[in-house]
């Protein structure tokens, strides 16, 4: 199995840990992620412009050169979809092939690596690689852009996806109805308060299920609860101390990779615990 | 029966004020109708007339309360044209962009997108707040170097926005972590990426050509009513 890779900018900064995770696992799976050359940022949610954004994503899609393009964030994924349904309009595809010096003719595939984990590779495969399965219990949390707006890998409203790797990894995907409900992680810097109640949420609702740690698929979740879980903490005067992990993480783990190789020495949150209690 | 009258007049007084203050909210100099067919002629504004005022994006929104207008209402002021409030409000920057509205909308009208497209309308009218602040820097950091760096997003954003420094200390966790590298991730060569962020500029001065007349047209319509 062989995908073009967009690993998108925050893979190169707030989310190494993630891309040190997707590295090493998708390695044992013997998956080859081959990084398009000279990629642009999908503009996220801040460049205002729809078409610019739409163009930017085309390009990124074109330098796929044939291949599905696999991506490990949900904003990305969910900007590369949104620019192929964008393209389906002839005459924006016209104005924006114009400035682009490789034409796009719409046809790439975008995938999110959860989806290529469950639907291309499958579960039974993922599973022939498991060496130590997880006795704990997780919290699926899939966020919003993953399934939403374009709702074309799974359910925007109760996903199973995550569940089910979860489960396959011998750990229990606790029942959590805030799993696409949004963490706060875009407005985090400009309207903090709001962002930081979001989130709270989010926490009280996960140390209710008694979970060992919550699972994420995306960077922006994961600084959003990983690193800011403190200021969470101190804003609310609450204790949380969650572990928040990406999916790629906990399958490594799983595999019986070490948790430095996995990234996980550069979470905020102390994932000690969760580590004495899969190493058990 | 002196009591009744008192009752009456209160009644009568208080039905004057209600008057009056419908008549305040929506007056026809406070509609832009040339505004409301702007958003209407886009692609996700065409199915704003089908609104049915359900209030399941309001509903549904996780910061609906935080908002001057509740998704729902700001819908109803589209089809209203009430272009002034519209573009005021904190509605469009309080938004998340979850979705979750636009998913289940019964109309399949997604009041997300009716949010990205307001954005630069606001902005174009000089309004100025935090999010169009860094959404400008972001946008001006893509394309001088293709990438959001994230390091180079805040420094710039906290020298224009100097209550950031209270992040300091979380930014020296990220970085004593190695995930805030200090030199910026750039790509080689963005006069693509140049060409990209230009193009809308000249397509916005050519719509904004056309627009006068199709204006006069429609007030005219709207007057002959």
């Amino acid at each position: 199995m062989k995908y073009s890779y967009y690993p998108g900018c925050a893979q190169h900064g707030t989310a190494v840990d993630y891309s040190m995770s997707v590295k090493a696992v998708f390695q044992v799976l013997g998956i080859e992620l081959e990084e398009i050359k000279n990629w642009n940022c999908c503009g996220a949610l801040h460049v205002l412009d729809r078409t610019a954004r739409v163009a930017l994503s085309a390009r990124t899609l074109q330098s796929a050169k044939g291949l599905d393009l696999a991506t490990p964030c949900n904003l990305c994924y969910s900007n590369l979809m949104r620019a192929n349904t964008a393209y389906e309009d002839t005459s924006l595809k016209n104005r924006i092939n114009e400035l682009l010096v490789s034409k796009y003719d719409g046809s790439t595939k975008p995938k999110h690596l959860l989806e290529i984990i469950v639907k291309d590779l499958g579960l039974l495969k993922l599973a022939e690689h498991i060496k130590r399965p997880l006795k704990i219990r997780a919290v699926p949390y899939y966020g919003c852009l993953l399934t939403r707006p374009e709702n074309r890998f799974d359910s925007p409203e109760n996903p199973k996806s995550l569940d089910e790797l979860i489960s396959t990894l011998g750990a229990e995907p606790v029942k959590y109805y805030y799993k696409t409900k949004c963490c706060g992680g875009p407005i985090l810097i400009t309207n903090e308060d709001l962002a930081l109640s979001l989130a709270k949420d989010l926490f009280v609702m996960a140390k209710e299920t008694g979970a060992d740690c919550m699972v994420v698929t995306c960077p922006m979740c994961h600084l959003q609860l990983d690193a800011k879980q403190k200021a969470v903490e101190s804003k609310f005067n609450i204790k949380i101390d969650m572990p928040v992990i990406y999916f790629t993480q906990l399958i490594g783990l799983a595999f019986g990779l070490d948790h430095e190789e996995l990234g996980l020495k550069k979470h905020l949150v102390k994932v000690d615990a969760l580590l004495n209690k899969v190493v058990k | 029966m002196s009591n009744k009258i008192y009752i009456f007049t209160n009644l009568h007084v208080f039905s004057c004020t209600m008057i009056e203050m419908i008549k305040n909210a929506i007056v026809p100099e406070s509609r832009d109708l040339a505004f409301r067919d702007r958003i209407l002629k886009t692609d996700v504004g065409k199915k704003i007339p089908t609104c049915i005022q359900c209030g399941i994006c309001a509903g549904s929104c996780p910061v609906s309360h935080e908002m001057d207008y509740t998704p729902r209402e700001l819908v109803r002021m589209v089809q209203l044209g009430l272009k002034k409030e519209i573009l005021n409000s904190n509605t469009i920057w309080i938004c998340t962009t979850c979705f979750s509205c636009s998913v289940r909308c019964p109309r399949e009208i997604r009041p997300t997108e009716l949010m990205e497209i307001l954005k630069p309308i606001a902005v174009a009218e000089g309004i100025k707040n935090k999010n169009s602040k860094f959404d400008r820097i972001f946008s001006d950091v893509v394309k001088k170097t293709g990438r959001a760096s994230e390091f180079l997003l805040i420094s710039k954003y906290s020298l224009e926005e100097p209550g950031m420094i209270k992040q300091a200390p979380f930014g020296l966790s990220l970085i004593f972590k190695g995930k805030l590298p200090l030199l910026p991730d750039k790509m080689e060569g963005t006069d693509e990426l140049k060409a990209i962020f230009e193009i809308k500029a000249s397509e916005t001065k050519e719509k904004e050509k056309k627009e006068p007349a199709e204006k006069t047209a429609e007030t005219e319509v709207e007057a002959g009513k």
